[in-house]
C-alpha cells in the first residue's frame, strides 16, 4: 500500500518534469514569433505591433538563449511557482482555479451521469445475457460510441435545446447549462462502461464460486450483493481510469463547443497565444489529475480486491 | 454437529433427465439409506453429475427432470423453485468439485463460512463469527480463517468447503467429484472425511470416476453408462464380481488391476541429468537431483502437487533453466525429437480451429507426408473424420491421443508425459497409457511419466522416483 503511494508520488514528480520541458519545447517549436503572438494577445493586433512585440521580447527575456529560458522556466517550477500569464498578467494559479473549477464541475456531472446510466444497464444486460436488454444496449452502445462527441453534442442541442427548449444550447453558470455538455460526454462513457460491466457481470455470474454461493443456501440478493457485485466491479473500476482519460480528452472539444470557460478551452487558447506559463500550468493540472485519478482507482481496487498483489 | 433430526433415506426411482425431446439420463433408480453411502461411478458424460443436480434441483437451464425423488417421503421434484431454493444448504448441500474454484477469490475463508450462519440461520454477526470459527476448527482450519482461497492448498480448500456445508447444516450431502485434481494422499484424506460425515449421520451421495474412492467409501455402488444406471449393488459385490461389461471394463481400468507391461531391458540413455537444483523464490524444489532415461525405458516421477515433478521434465526438455547441474541429451539428435504431452489436452490445442488445420500446418512446417500421419492415426485408433472437428468437439481421451499423434509425427526419442491422463476417465486413461507403453515397445523411445497416481506409476514404470514436498 505505502509502496503504491510512493510510486504515485514519484509519478507526479515525473509528470511535472516532463510536462514542464515538453510544453516549453513544443510552444517554442511552433511556427511564428512568440513575442508577436503575445503582444497580439495583450494589446490586440494593431499598427504598433512590431514595437509592442519588441517590448514584450525584452520584458520576458525572449531574446536570451533558449537553454537559459528553459532553465529559468524549470527553476520556477521547482519552487512550485507557476508564474503569471504572459497575456493577462494574472497569477496562473488564479486562472487555474477558475478554469479547473469549471472543468471539474463538468467532469463530475459527466461521471455521475455515466455511472447512473452505464453500469446498472450493464448489470441487467449481464444477468440476462442474450436477452433483449443485452441486445438493445449493445446496439445503443455501438451507435453512441461511434459518434464523435461534437456530433452527439450537436444532436443533443438540436433535440433538447432547439426542439424541446428544455436546456440552453450553450453557456456556463447554472446546472441547466451543464446538462447538455455533461449528457454528451456521459452517453459516450456509459456506452462503453455498460458493456464492460455486462461482460464482467456475466463472466462472474457463471463462475463455480457463484454457483456454490447459491447452493450453500444464500438468498439471491445476498449472492448478488456480496459475491457478484464485488468481483464484477474489479475490472469495471479499472476501466473507469481509462474513462477519466477519455473524459479530459473529450472535455477540450465539448467545452469549446458549448462555450464553457474550462481547462480544455484554456489550453487551446493558451497555445494559440503562445502563453508558455499558461500552457505549462494547464497541462500540469491535467497531468496531475491523471495521477490522482489513477491513485484513487488503485485504492478502490485494493479495497474491492484485498488479495495481496504480486509486484 | 449432530442435528436432532436425521434423514432416514433418499429414494430415487424412474428418474429421467431430458433436454427438449432427448432423454440424456433414463430410468435411474436407487435408494440411499442412513449409514449406507451411495457412490455413482462412471465416465465423464455418463450423466452421473446430472443425477446429483436433479436431486439438488439445480439442473442447468434447458434440462428438466421427471420421475420420483423422495427424501423421507417428501417429493423433491414436485417442489416449486422457491421451495427448492429454500432447501439448498439447509436440507441438501453439494460439496463442489474443484473447491478452489468454488470459493469466492476475494473474500476471506472465515467470512464465507460466517455468512452462511448469518444469512441462513439468522445469527448475529458476532455469533456467526464464533460458529464459523468452530466449523473451521472442526476441519483443522481454525488458523486460516483470515486466508484467501489462493493462499490455501487444494486439500485445505476442500476442507473449507466442508466447513461451509457444516455451517449450512444440511443432512443430505452430495459430493460431486470430490477428489478431482487431488493427489493420492489428499484424496485419501478427503475420503476419510466423507466417511466421518456418514458416521455422524449424514446421508452421502458421491459422484466420482475414481474406483479407489468408491472402494474406500464402501456402501452401495452404482455404475452409470450413457445416461443409464447399468448396475447397482453393495460395493464389495460390484467390485469383485461386476456383471455388466462396462462395469468390468471400468473396474479393470483401475491401475492396481492392470497387467504388467513386460518391456525389454532399457538401452543406452537418451536423456540424463546430474546434480539438478531448482528453487522458485524462497522455496527449494530439489537439490542435487540425478535422473537418466534410456531407450525403450519408462521412468515415473511421483509426488504430491507442488513438489517440482513437472519442473524436472521441463528442465530435461530445456523449457526451464536449472540453477545448477547439467542435462545431457543424446548426441547428434535434433532437439525436435524431445517432445512433451501436456496435462490438460484442451489447453494444448488452438481452440477455434479444426484439428486438420493444426496438423496441416505441422506437416508443412516440418515437410512431412500425410501418409505418415494416416498410419499413425490408425495406430492410435483415431478415425480420420475426427480431423474436421474442433478440439472441444472430441472427447478428452481422443484429444490426448491427437496430442500423442502430434508428438509422434516428429519421431521422438524422448517423450515427457506431464500428468497426461489425470483429466481422463479411468477407461480412457488406461487406453492412453497402454498406447504409450506399446509405442515405447515398438519404437524404443524413452518415456518420462509424471503423475500423482502411485499405483499407475508402479504398474507401468521400470523405475519410480519419489519426490517429497
Amino acid at each position: 500500500m505505502s509502496r503504491m503511494i510512493l510510486a504515485r508520488l514519484l509519478q507526479a514528480g515525473l509528470v511535472v518534469l516532463v510536462v514542464g520541458v515538453l510544453c516549453f519545447v513544443l510552444v517554442r517549436a511552433l511556427p511564428g514569433d512568440p513575442a508577436m503572438r503575445i503582444a497580439a494577445g495583450r494589446y490586440g493586433p494593431d499598427a504598433n505591433i512590431t514595437e509592442a512585440a519588441e517590448l514584450v521580447r525584452r520584458e520576458l527575456g525572449l531574446n536570451q538563449p533558449v537553454l537559459v529560458q528553459l532553465g529559468a522556466s524549470l527553476g520556477q517550477l521547482a519552487k512550485l511557482d507557476l508564474g503569471r500569464s504572459l497575456v493577462t498578467g494574472l497569477p496562473i494559479t488564479k486562472e487555474l482555479r477558475i478554469q479547473l473549477g469549471a472543468t471539474l464541475w463538468l467532469s463530475g456531472a459527466t461521471l455521475v451521469l455515466s455511472l447512473v446510466l452505464g453500469p446498472p444497464l450493464g448489470l441487467f444486460a449481464g444477468l440476462s445475457r442474450g436477452g433483449w436488454v443485452d441486445r438493445a444496449s449493445l446496439g445503443g452502445a455501438i451507435i453512441l460510441r461511434s459518434l464523435p462527441p461534437f456530433v452527439l453534442g450537436l444532436l443533443l442541442i438540436l433535440f433538447f435545446a432547439m426542439l424541446l427548449g428544455l436546456f440552453p444550447p450553450a453557456g456556463y453558470g447554472t446546472w441547466r447549462d451543464l446538462a447538455l455538455p455533461a449528457l454528451t460526454l456521459a452517453l459516450s462513457l456509459a456506452a462503453v462502461s455498460s458493456r464492460v460491466t455486462r461482460d464482467a457481470v456475466s463472466a462472474v455470474a457463471r463462475t463455480p464460486y457463484i454457483a456454490f454461493a447459491r447452493l450453500k443456501g444464500l438468498p439471491e440478493p445476498v449472492v448478488m450483493r456480496r459475491h457478484i457485485l464485488r468481483n464484477a466491479a474489479i475490472p469495471v473500476v479499472s476501466y473507469l481510469a481509462l474513462q477519466a482519460i477519455y473524459l479530459i480528452e473529450g472535455v477540450v472539444v465539448v467545452e469549446t463547443l458549448f462555450g464553457i470557460p474550462g481547462i480544455g478551452h484554456a489550453l487551446v487558447h493558451a497555445v494559440i497565444a503562445r502563453d508558455v506559463p499558461m500552457v505549462q500550468g494547464t497541462a500540469l493540472a491535467m497531468g496531475l489529475l491523471f495521477v490522482v485519478v489513477a491513485a484513487g482507482v488503485d485504492l478502490t481496487c485494493h479495497w474491492l480486491d484485498p488479495r495481496p498483489k504480486r509486484i | 454437529m449432530n442435528a436432532p433430526t436425521r434423514f432416514q433415506s433418499l429414494a430415487v426411482s424412474g428418474l429421467e433427465i431430458r433436454a427438449g425431446d432427448k432423454a440424456i439420463v433414463r430410468n435411474v433408480a436407487f435408494t440411499l439409506a442412513q449409514g449406507m453411502p451411495v457412490t455413482l461411478l462412471g465416465a465423464s458424460g455418463s450423466g452421473k453429475s446430472l443425477v446429483a443436480h436433479a436431486i439438488m434441483g439445480s439442473l442447468p437451464a434447458g434440462l428438466c427432470a421427471r420421475g420420483e425423488v423422495t427424501l423421507d417421503g417428501t417429493s423433491l421434484l414436485a417442489a416449486s423453485l422457491a421451495e427448492t431454493r429454500a432447501r439448498w444448504g439447509r436440507t441438501i448441500v453439494i460439496l463442489p468439485q474443484e473447491p478452489w474454484f468454488a470459493l469466492d477469490p476475494t473474500m476471506r475463508i472465515g467470512r464465507q463460512v460466517s455468512e452462511v450462519h448469518h444469512y441462513l440461520h439468522g445469527r448475529g454477526a458476532i455469533e456467526a463469527r464464533s460458529h464459523a470459527r468452530s466449523d473451521l476448527a472442526e476441519v483443522g482450519l481454525d488458523e486460516r480463517a483470515q486466508a484467501y482461497s489462493h493462499e490455501l492448498s487444494g486439500g485445505m480448500c476442500q476442507r473449507a468447503a466442508i466447513a461451509i456445508t457444516h455451517a449450512a447444516g444440511a443432512l443430505l450431502l452430495i459430493a460431486d467429484e470430490p477428489t478431482k485434481g487431488l493427489d493420492a494422499a489428499l484424496r485419501d484424506s478427503v475420503v476419510k472425511r466423507l466417511r466421518m460425515e456418514v458416521e455422524q449421520g449424514r446421508l452421502l451421495l458421491t459422484i466420482t470416476h475414481d474406483i479407489a474412492v468408491a472402494t474406500a467409501l464402501g456402501g452401495m455402488i452404482g455404475v452409470m453408462l450413457d445416461g443409464e444406471l447399468v448396475e447397482f449393488g453393495p460395493a464389495a459385490e460390484i467390485l469383485d464380481r461386476p456383471r455388466h461389461d462396462y462395469s468390468r471394463a471400468l473396474i479393470a481400468a483401475d491401475p492396481s488391476r492392470w497387467p504388467a507391461p513386460q518391456l525389454p531391458p532399457a538401452g543406452e540413455p537418451v536423456v540424463s541429468a546430474t546434480g539438478l537444483s531448482k528453487r522458485f523464490g524462497e522455496k527449494a524444489l530439489f537439490d542435487g537431483f540425478d535422473i537418466s532415461i534410456g531407450r525403450g525405458e519408462i521412468v515415473a516421477i511421483v509426488g504430491p502437487s507442488g513438489c517440482g515433478k513437472t519442473t524436472i521434465g521441463n528442465l530435461l526438455l530445456g523449457l526451464v533453466q536449472s540453477d545448477r547441474g547439467r542435462v545431457e541429451l543424446k548426441a547428434g539428435v535434433s532437439p525436435l525429437r524431445f517432445q512433451k504431452l501436456y496435462q490438460d489436452p484442451p489447453a494444448a490445442f488452438a481452440p477455434r480451429q479444426t484439428l486438420r488445420r493444426g496438423f496441416n500446418d505441422l506437416l508443412k512446417l516440418h515437410s512431412l507426408d500425410w501418409r505418415t500421419s494416416e498410419e499413425l492415426m490408425a495406430r492410435l485408433h483415431l478415425v480420420p473424420a475426427l480431423l474436421d472437428r474442433r478440439p472441444d468437439e472430441v472427447s478428452g481421451g481422443e484429444l490426448q491421443r491427437f496430442a500423442i499423434l502430434r508428438a509422434l509425427m516428429l519421431d521422438p526419442v524422448f517423450l515427457f508425459a506431464d500428468e497426461a491422463t489425470s483429466r481422463l476417465d479411468p477407461v480412457s486413461q488406461k487406453d492412453v497409457i497402454w498406447l504409450l507403453v506399446e509405442i515405447v515397445r515398438e519404437r524404443g523411445l524413452g518415456l518420462l511419466l509424471v503423475t500423482h497416481d502411485t499405483a499407475l506409476a508402479q504398474r507401468v514404470a521400470a523405475k519410480v522416483v519419489r519426490l517429497e514436498r
